[in-house]
């Protein structure tokens, strides 16, 4: 029984310690795309991703998420997903989207480290982001 | 600026609150969870019932401990114990991409599924339908000539 405390203990205590050293990254991440959805440039940033978004059957904003992701990590996405308002289905396009291609930059290295090719890495999961979001966004579209 | 600064700052307060909230529900939950499952290894037992999961995606049986591992837990334990395991007993070169395809599409389920659930993501979609993709993209890969020819090579 004193294993099963322990645990429970261990637990909560390892995750307010990650907690902590998320928000480090969460929060800015979220302050700034609050100042960017208000400020001139996100009129301007819609436009051009408005084309693309729509493949995923997105709005324009979802880019914000998205592009977040992809260099930093999921919580990242989450973060900026947290300045807009989406839909149930636009979330979980932008989520599926969001696991198949984050953190780049870190996560091919780190593949590197264990003996996976970084480009080719790189290539296959973006490449599956966008088939997995031109497929989720249309079962988003019928479903959801 | 299209808004007031009052409206602005407001919208950042409680929005930067609802945020650390939300994390908390994610990671707490998520941290016992994967505490329970190292301290009373549950996944080695799982793993030897899903033992024959390895045929259809063209892996040996001892590469779905690890696969099990990265893909309940996240790729850090993954990883970890692939590299642990494959000291022990070597696995193919073919087991590692294979390992490497279904994982870098699916991994960390509870993780994500918490995180995108608590934020509004269907659930089922997030869990269920990305592990369908990543194992007939793992099915599929497995019958193609690059991996095949991976069979005997170590890595």
């Amino acid at each position: 029984m004193k294993k099963f405390f322990n645990t429970i203990k261990n637990g909560t205590f390892k995750g307010l310690k990650t907690g902590l050293m998320l928000l480090k990254i969460m929060l800015p991440i979220y302050l700034l795309v609050v100042l960017l959805k208000y400020s001139p440039i996100m009129p301007w940033l819609q436009e051009i991703c408005q084309p693309v978004m729509k493949l995923f059957n997105l709005p324009g904003d979802a880019a914000v998420p998205i592009i977040t992701g992809l260099f930093t990590d999921e919580y990242g996405c989450v973060a900026a997903m947290g300045g807009f308002e989406f839909s149930t289905a636009a979330i979980t396009t932008i989520a599926m989207v969001n696991l198949m291609a984050h953190s780049i930059p870190v996560e091919t290295a780190i593949a590197h480290k264990i003996g996976f090719s970084s480009g080719k890495l790189a290539v296959y999961r973006v490449a599956a982001a966008v088939l997995v979001g031109i497929f989720i966004g249309w079962l988003g579209g019928v479903f959801l | 600026m299209s808004e007031s600064w009052n409206h602005i700052l407001n919208e950042m307060l409680t929005g930067s609150l609802s945020t650390v909230l939300n994390l908390l529900k994610v990671l707490i939950p998520l941290m016992i969870i994967i505490e329970f499952l190292v301290q009373y290894n549950i996944l080695e037992k799982i793993s030897k019932r899903l033992e024959f999961m390895g045929k259809p995606m063209g892996m040996s049986r001892d590469a779905i401990f690890p696969l099990l591992v990265g893909t309940i837990m996240g790729v850090t334990y993954g990883a970890g114990t692939l590299m642990e395991l494959n000291e022990r007993k070597p696995l193919s070169k073919k087991d590692f991409a294979l390992i490497g395809v279904f994982m870098y599409l699916c991994h960390g389920i509870i993780e994500t599924g918490f995180l995108f659930g608590i934020n509004g993501a269907n659930v089922f979609v997030v869990v269920g339908v990305r592990l369908l993709i990543a194992f007939v993209v793992t099915c599929i890969a497995a019958r193609l000539p690059y991996f095949r020819k991976m069979e005997h090579e170590k890595v």
